[in-house]
């Protein structure tokens, strides 16, 4: 076992908050300036501290695993040649990550600098004020907290109020079923199948279609049509069965 | 001794639920903001001069009387076993971001912390530190976040203005941009938000 190994195997993946917290970490330990990493330093150390824990049978976040993944590959691809042109067109991942290194540990020490005001202000205590006299008034709830009779209050308070009724705007059937049968029957000629979406036209509205399709079934029970359908959802094929319909029978 | 206004001005300090706005104190005792602005010096000084337990905080855009940090290992113990915890790493770093990236989403707090940060963004709203501001418009309208007056109080932070080292965090925001914003639609692909 090498010297970084065992170092590496002091350290527990459990003490960091993801991949960039362990690499910051290792980049800090020796030493390094985060702009001036070393890729393939750090990406063996990475590797190395990723495959101890791995031996280890720590159960490893899949973030580690995927931060592995790409330090590989910057590693592989500092070893490959690589055309001057690519070079320049696309962006070096290193320093992508660079970026998003300096940028991580920025938030990390803002967050040390929240963390120290948190101790402050938890010793902060205020007076409880009318808090408890007028407890009724503010109950705070925690979430799963508030019970059934809670919420029917609430909507009691509600409907007590004076909220106008919603309004509704009720339409007049536009098509009576009636109206549909007569146009069918202008539609179709004796022993001629139609498709039944073709018969209505492609524009055809919701309501319209749906008004036609209830005239159909109407139809069809009494024996004057046959409508067919080869699977679910297939076009239906609708055809004259009775020469003169009695519309009003 | 302090005069009627200030005495006036203290009692509010001290009754309040929540910190009460210069805005709000005019309007209670019928003075302008200049001489409640002074009036609250007033009370500062006599606190600190008399060498009282209590100060004046300018907390969320108000002002209210509490106890001295100072104490807080005497008065802590009346509250035992009530206090909440401190904060993990975890929902400090998200914290962080959401603060000073302010409306964020979700994605965009998992790719600045390259880390899943689901328990934590859950911890924080249960606390009332962040709360849902909107919906961001672009596919999957994911949920926006933002602070709250909680937030700044948990803190003691005046405004959003006194969050630690403002101007380096917006102009390396500012610089960084981009890359959040790649990287969260990256990941924003693999997941939704589950939080509600």
């Amino acid at each position: 076992m090498s010297a970084d190994s065992q170092r590496a195997c002091r350290i527990n993946i459990e003490d960091f908050e993801g991949p960039l917290d362990l690499l910051l970490f290792l980049i800090r330990r020796d030493e390094l300036d985060v702009t001036t990493i070393y890729v393939a330093e750090v990406a063996d150390q990475y590797l190395e501290y990723i495959r101890e824990a791995e031996e280890l049978n720590l159960d490893i976040a899949g973030e580690y695993l995927v931060m592995a993944a790409t330090l590989t590959r910057m590693k592989s691809r500092m070893l490959l040649p690589v055309e001057r042109a690519l070079m320049e067109e696309t962006e070096d991942p290193m320093e992508t990550l660079m970026r998003h290194l300096v940028l991580y540990k920025a938030f990390k020490e803002v967050a040390s600098d929240l963390r120290e005001n948190e101790s402050i202000w938890r010793d902060v205590f205020t007076p409880p004020g009318e808090r408890e006299r007028y407890k009724e008034d503010i109950i705070e709830t925690d979430p799963g907290q508030a019970s059934l009779l809670d919420l029917l209050l609430a909507l009691e308070n509600m409907t007590e109020k004076n909220v106008p009724p919603p309004r509704h705007r009720v339409r007049k059937p536009l098509l009576s079923l009636t109206d549909c049968v007569n146009v069918l029957d202008k539609l179709l000629p004796a022993n001629v199948s139609r498709d039944f979406a073709d018969a209505l036209g492609k524009n055809a509205r919701q309501a319209v279609v749906v008004s036609f399709f209830v005239a159909v079934l109407e139809l069809v029970k009494r024996g004057w049509l046959t409508a067919e359908q080869r699977y679910p959802f297939a076009d239906i094929t609708i055809k004259r069965k009775e020469e003169r319909w009695e519309v009003n029978a | 001794m302090l005069d009627q206004l200030a005495r006036q001005i203290e009692a509010l300090l001290v009754a309040t639920d929540s910190p009460v706005t210069l805005n709000r104190i005019c309007e209670l005792t019928g003075c302008g903001t200049e001489s409640a602005e002074q009036a609250v010096l007033r009370i500062e000084a006599e606190l600190s001069s008399g060498g009282h337990a209590m100060v004046v905080a300018r907390l969320a855009g108000g002002y209210r009387i509490v106890t001295d940090p100072d104490l807080g290992f005497v008065v802590g113990q009346l509250f035992e076993g009530k206090r909440h915890s401190k904060l993990t790493r975890a929902s400090l770093e998200t914290l962080a971001v959401i603060a000073y990236r302010q409306p964020a989403t979700r994605a965009q707090v998992e790719a600045v912390r390259g880390v899943n940060s689901d328990s934590a963004m859950r911890t924080l709203l249960e606390r009332d530190l962040i709360k849902i501001a909107g919906r961001q418009e672009s596919p999957g309208r994911p949920l926006l976040y933002g602070t709250t007056a909680r937030f700044l109080e948990y803190f003691g932070l005046d405004n959003l203005e006194h969050l630690p080292r403002m101007d380096e965090m917006e102009n390396l925001l500012k610089l960084s941009a981009d890359d959040i914003e790649r990287m969260a639609s990256e990941l924003s692909g693999e997941e939704s938000d589950q939080i509600l």
